[in-house]
């Protein structure tokens, strides 16, 4: 048994790394610019266009915070040539003919985000003299940009003292090269003064662009989004949230309450009702009473369940034409005057919509479940034997039927773990809980990579966990199973 | 034509013998028979049958184009000109009913003409119901060509908005008597699924039967358009996966080892992965998520569990007399799969695909009532999430019957299909 569970442990760990790594291609090559549309909705520096000075920079700050300056899965730009360079730089000037204005903005996100790789090239084509003096200018312009140091943890707020002295230098060297850089109509002295300055200061760090074949292969696999993300999770960190800047994990522990509380109790309403109720309609079996209740619940089983939430948060809480529940939330706005049982009561009040609204679906399926599951068992052999001894039906079907019975709807309870946390994207938007769902679907509306990653990979993890334990409850609840 | 023998339903050690007669009962047959027994899922199918009509022939019922307008002496049928117009039907979904639509009776006759010929021929029924097939194939196979065809040759007229029309001549003929009033005979509902201007959130009425929506748009028309929506996006995202889940599922059943060992894993992969924040997250991510978009990501998630189903068959079958009689009679691999075995393994695929475009249209739905889904086509959980915004129980309700209805009838074929092809539970 223990050997079993450690193969399984294991083999999760390859799984796990495989839907992380589809999660994150997928996520990231999804068209839309996460950074773009923090900017835009005024997240990082107040301003109108993307495009200019100030906006620019804090645009290429995010995007190198939030490692989306890397490329994806693997990273080639130790082999970035000249050329490469000159044609990109081309295509913004325009010089080889008219290019669209879509190709322009991703020329120039492309020189920003290979910033360091990009400064060989760029100090050899502003050094050449044959060269056109807009594109000198420009990669002057560009080498200000892509000579810029990163700060070690800009979100942190309690910075210790080594981290402080470190980024003080970093700073000053960032501030350093800043202004030096020329027009296309600049004078010849200040296009030389430029020059000499950048070739100055790439000679002062010389080597810093000549890799050996180790790091090339370093820098192939681990200077890459996916690394660095990988990285992180390695060590639980989940990255920060791109709209509060808060550690992401923090957030969702904090949503975790709701979500559970939720989650837990309509599952266990669900296995309330529904277990006596398969069991019920299974001993009257094909009578009128089993075949209303049948049909009631393949009914509501057909019925979305943000469906049934709007009509009965309008039927029962808005006064069309009733007003017994709140209209949504998980506690009334001011609790600080409850007492316990009070406050208690208050948020059992405002959950019993939502956990109706979560659990109805569920309470179908799990009773149809439950009936199989004891018409299975009813006709065996030892039920008709616990009959012949001449015990009473209700101990027959409660103590003899009923407890193998359940079995298959027992073990259906570990896979239902991820629908505790997660189950309630729908549910916690209608009722407006601030819980893991909601959480979820904000962060996905606002492009939160960090967030929407940490959720999916937490949901995959609890599959994973939930899939093992309901292999595992099999062999607890019934002994003739064995792993080993 | 001799009677056909009967087969015996309770043992299956007659079947030899029956097959040796050439007129016998098929699988399908029987199958069928036994569905037909089940009074709701025949009612449900009867339901499905309707709603597929709705779909097909809903501009037939409600429309901005009338079918006749006659101006100054002059009649033009702008009804029949706007159909594959991309101006008036944005949408490449409608664009297709359309076609359907027009095509749909004519292909329906020369079909029955030519069946009628086939069975006056007086080959044997398996002969008959191949050639039914192959004739069915052709006709869908043109009539995706002709859609192929619109969607690279969209046509688009001017946009005319008729209703303005006569009513700014009716206002011009009340002051000036010699202005002719154009003559328009409109359909039954004269708006279409983007008509605005009605005037916003309004109840019920005799002009507009489930009243106006938040876009002062009329519901009911964007209710029998949704019908299109719907069952696009559950057809098509079953189909693809499917046609995906079969192809892996056949690959690892019928050749073991390896192929089944790495199969398995990414299906045990695709299992873990939260299908439902993907699909969110996907189709948030997507600039413009149109319900393709949808239909594709529900398509390439979902299907693992048709995979399991089919390897499942595959590892039962491919053990049998009948395929080991096909390999010795040297029949090549690609026929063994997908001729021999594939047939036998398709009735639970079948209960799967029903319960699947249920469920698949309740995701759409979801997305929608999210604010995630397709703007541009009038959706059943838009009307929803607008009824959730302002409380308005007509918003609410009748969208809500929509889907159950759909979603319902699809469910109750499914269960009606599962038993049916229950050897258990034959009657």
């Amino acid at each position: 048994m223990f050997l079993y569970i450690l193969k399984r442990i294991l083999l999760m760990v390859p799984t796990f790394l495989a839907v992380s790594l589809i999660l994150f291609v997928l996520l990231n090559l999804a068209p839309g610019d996460p950074a773009a549309q923090a900017l835009a909705s005024g997240d990082a520096n107040s301003g109108q266009s993307t495009q200019t000075g100030q906006k620019r920079e804090s645009y290429r700050l995010f995007k190198e915070q939030f490692n989306l300056d890397k490329p994806v899965l693997f990273n080639t730009r130790f082999a970035l040539e000249r050329s490469d360079i000159e044609t990109t730089l081309s295509d913004i000037l325009q010089l080889r003919g008219e290019v669209g204005m879509g190709r322009r903005m991703d020329a120039y996100s492309e020189i920003e985000d290979w910033g360091w790789y990009a400064i060989p090239g760029l100090v050899a084509i502003l050094s050449d003299e044959g060269a056109d003096l807009s594109m000198r200018g420009l990669a002057s312009d560009r080498l200000i940009s892509a000579g810029q140091r990163p700060l070690i943890n800009p979100t942190n707020r309690r910075p210790n003292a080594e981290e402080r002295a470190q980024n003080k230098v970093t700073a000053r060297s960032n501030l350093a090269i800043q202004g030096w850089s020329f027009s296309a109509d600049a004078p010849p002295e200040r296009v030389s003064e430029v020059v000499t300055f950048w070739q100055a200061w790439k000679a002062e760090r010389a080597g810093s662009w000549e890799y050996s074949g180790a790091e090339k292969a370093r820098i192939f696999f681990t200077d890459t989004r996916f690394a660095k993300y990988w990285g992180n999770l390695a060590r639980l960190d989940f990255g920060v949230s791109h709209r509060d800047k808060e550690p992401v994990l923090k957030t969702v522990a904090s949503k975790l309450k709701y979500s559970i509380t939720l989650g837990f109790c309509s599952v266990v309403l669900m296995y309330l009702i529904s277990v006596p109720l398969g069991i019920w309609s299974a001993v009257r079996r094909n009578s009128v009473a089993d075949r209303i209740v049948s049909t009631l619940l393949f009914m509501m089983y057909s019925l979305p369940s943000f469906f049934v939430g709007v009509v009965l948060l309008n039927f029962l809480s808005r006064g069309t034409p009733l007003q017994i529940f709140p209209t949504g939330g998980f506690e009334s706005i001011d609790t600080s005057s409850l007492t316990t049982l009070e406050y208690l009561a208050d948020v059992c009040w405002h959950l019993v919509l939502p956990m109706f609204c979560m659990g109805y679906a569920g309470l179908a399926a799990l009773s149809r479940y439950a009936r199989t599951g004891l018409l299975d068992v009813i006709r065996s052999d030892y039920v008709r034997t616990a009959r012949a001894k001449g015990l009473p039906e209700g101990v027959v079907i409660i103590k003899h039927a009923a407890r193998n019975g359940m079995i298959p709807i027992l073990t259906l309870l570990a896979t239902l773990l991820p629908t505790i946390i997660g189950g309630g994207v729908v549910v916690e938007t209608v009722f407006g809980i601030p819980g893991i769902g909601r959480f979820m679907f904000e962060s996905i509306v606002g492009r939160d990579y960090n967030a929407v990653m940490a959720i999916l990979l937490i949901s995959c993890s609890l599959t994973l966990v939930g899939m093992l334990l309901s292999d595992l409850s099999y062999a607890i609840v019934d002994p003739r199973i064995s792993f080993d | 034509m001799t009677a056909a023998p009967k087969t015996q339903p309770s043992s299956s050690g007659n079947q030899v013998s029956a097959a040796a007669s050439r007129d016998d009962l098929t699988y399908g047959d029987i199958v069928w028979s036994q569905f037909v027994k089940n009074r709701m899922a025949v009612l449900s199918l009867w339901v499905i049958a309707l709603l597929v009509v709705v779909a097909v022939f809903a501009p037939i019922v409600a429309s901005d184009r009338p079918f006749v307008w006659t101006e100054g002496g002059e009649s033009s049928y702008p009804w029949i000109a706007s159909l594959f117009d991309r101006n008036v039907y944005i949408s490449p979904v409608d664009i297709f009913f359309n076609l359907v639509m027009v095509a749909a009776l004519p292909i329906a006759g020369v079909l029955v003409l030519w069946w009628r010929r086939v069975q006056a021929s007086g080959l044997s029924k398996r002969a008959r119901r191949r050639k039914l097939r192959s004739g069915i194939a052709v006709a869908c196979f043109g009539m995706v060509a002709g859609f192929v065809f619109l969607l690279a040759n969209p046509s688009s007229a001017e946009y005319r908005n008729f209703q303005r029309e006569i009513d700014k001549a009716t206002d011009a003929a009340e002051k000036d008597p010699s202005v002719v009033v154009p003559e328009a005979a409109f359909p039954l509902i004269p708006y279409s699924p983007r008509t605005q201007g009605f005037g916003s959130v309004e109840k019920p009425s005799a002009t507009h039967w489930i009243g106006t929506d938040q876009g002062t748009r009329d519901v009911g028309v964007r209710l029998i358009f949704g019908t299109r929506v719907a069952l696009t996006v559950g057809v098509i995202a079953v189909a693809i996966y499917v046609f995906i889940g079969i192809l892996l599922g056949a690959t690892a059943g019928f050749f073991g080892g390896r192929i089944d060992l790495i199969i398995q894993r990414m299906i045990e992969i695709m299992m873990s992965v939260p299908s439902f924040f993907v699909i969110l997250t996907v189709v948030a991510f997507v600039d413009k998520p149109t319900i393709f978009h949808i239909m594709v990501i529900l398509g390439l998630i979902r299907w693992t569990g048709v995979a399991r189903l089919v390897r499942g068959e595959f590892l039962k079958l491919r053990k049998q007399e009948f395929v080991t009689a096909a390999m010795a009679l040297g029949y090549k691999r690609r026929r063994i799969i997908f001729e021999q075995i594939l047939p036998n393994a398709l009735g639970p695929v079948l209960v799967a695909a029903a319960f699947g475009v249920a469920s698949c249209i309740l995701v759409e739905a979801t997305l929608s009532f999210l604010g995630l889904g397709d703007l541009t086509v009038p959706s059943w959980g838009q009307t929803i999430k607008e009824g959730y915004a302002t409380g308005a129980w007509h918003l609410i309700l009748a969208p809500g019957f929509c889907i159950f209805l759909t979603v319902s009838a699809l469910n109750l074929v499914g269960e009606g299909l599962r038993d049916a092809l229950d050897p258990k539970l034959r009657q």
